[in-house]
């Protein structure tokens, strides 16, 4: 899951989330469809900004996934705050075909 | 940590003791994304409820507060309300 800054257009949130999504794919990791919560209101403020775009992105990881998708993730500074998160294998009730992983 | 959980109650009105509600729902895995279903189990203050208000098996409150922890740092729950 990740937070991208609110003064991007949607689009832009889009290309932002694209560029990310080569970096798994490069990487041997498998993307699944973006979900896009839109924008929300954060529940405190984070650099001044009280709202930011939602995206959660499911993937798998290759070897190398994390190290690169972390590095650019913390690099970038249209995104606000990301998380990766480990999904137990149980992992359904949205989607799963296999154990993934969300960037959060 | 869980020492209070049952035994008989000492004084006062009996405990009933209520299902774990994700037992109930045979939750897997809770979810730091499902913010308003973790809200149930933060005080009005944004503090992590204990076990015994919340009423959850020892598993499924670790994992709830967990998920909690993660839903704050995502901004989705406040660390504090009010202030």
């Amino acid at each position: 899951m990740l937070i991208v800054i609110p003064e991007l257009d949607e689009e832009q949130v889009e290309n932002t989330v694209g560029r990310f999504r080569t970096v798994i794919e490069r990487t041997g990791g498998e993307v699944r469809e973006p979900n896009h919560w839109g924008r929300r209101k954060l529940a405190y403020e984070i650099g001044h900004r009280t709202d930011g775009f939602y995206v959660v992105m499911e993937f798998t990881a290759g070897e190398r996934t994390l190290v690169e998708l972390k590095r650019i993730l913390r690099v970038s500074d249209d995104v606000l705050r990301h998380m990766v998160v480990k999904l137990p294998p149980s992992y359904t009730h949205e989607p799963l075909p296999e154990p993934e992983e969300v960037p959060a | 940590m869980g020492r209070r959980r049952s035994g008989p109650p000492r004084g006062g009105r009996p405990v009933k003791s209520k299902p774990c509600v994700f037992c109930q729902e045979n939750v897997a895995y809770v979810d730091y994304k499902n913010y308003n279903v973790l809200r149930r189990f933060i005080s009005d203050r944004g503090k992590v409820r204990a076990r015994r208000v919340t009423g959850l098996c020892p598993q499924h409150q670790r994992e709830a507060a967990s998920a909690i922890k993660r839903a704050r740092e995502m901004a989705l729950l406040p660390y504090v309300v009010g202030r």
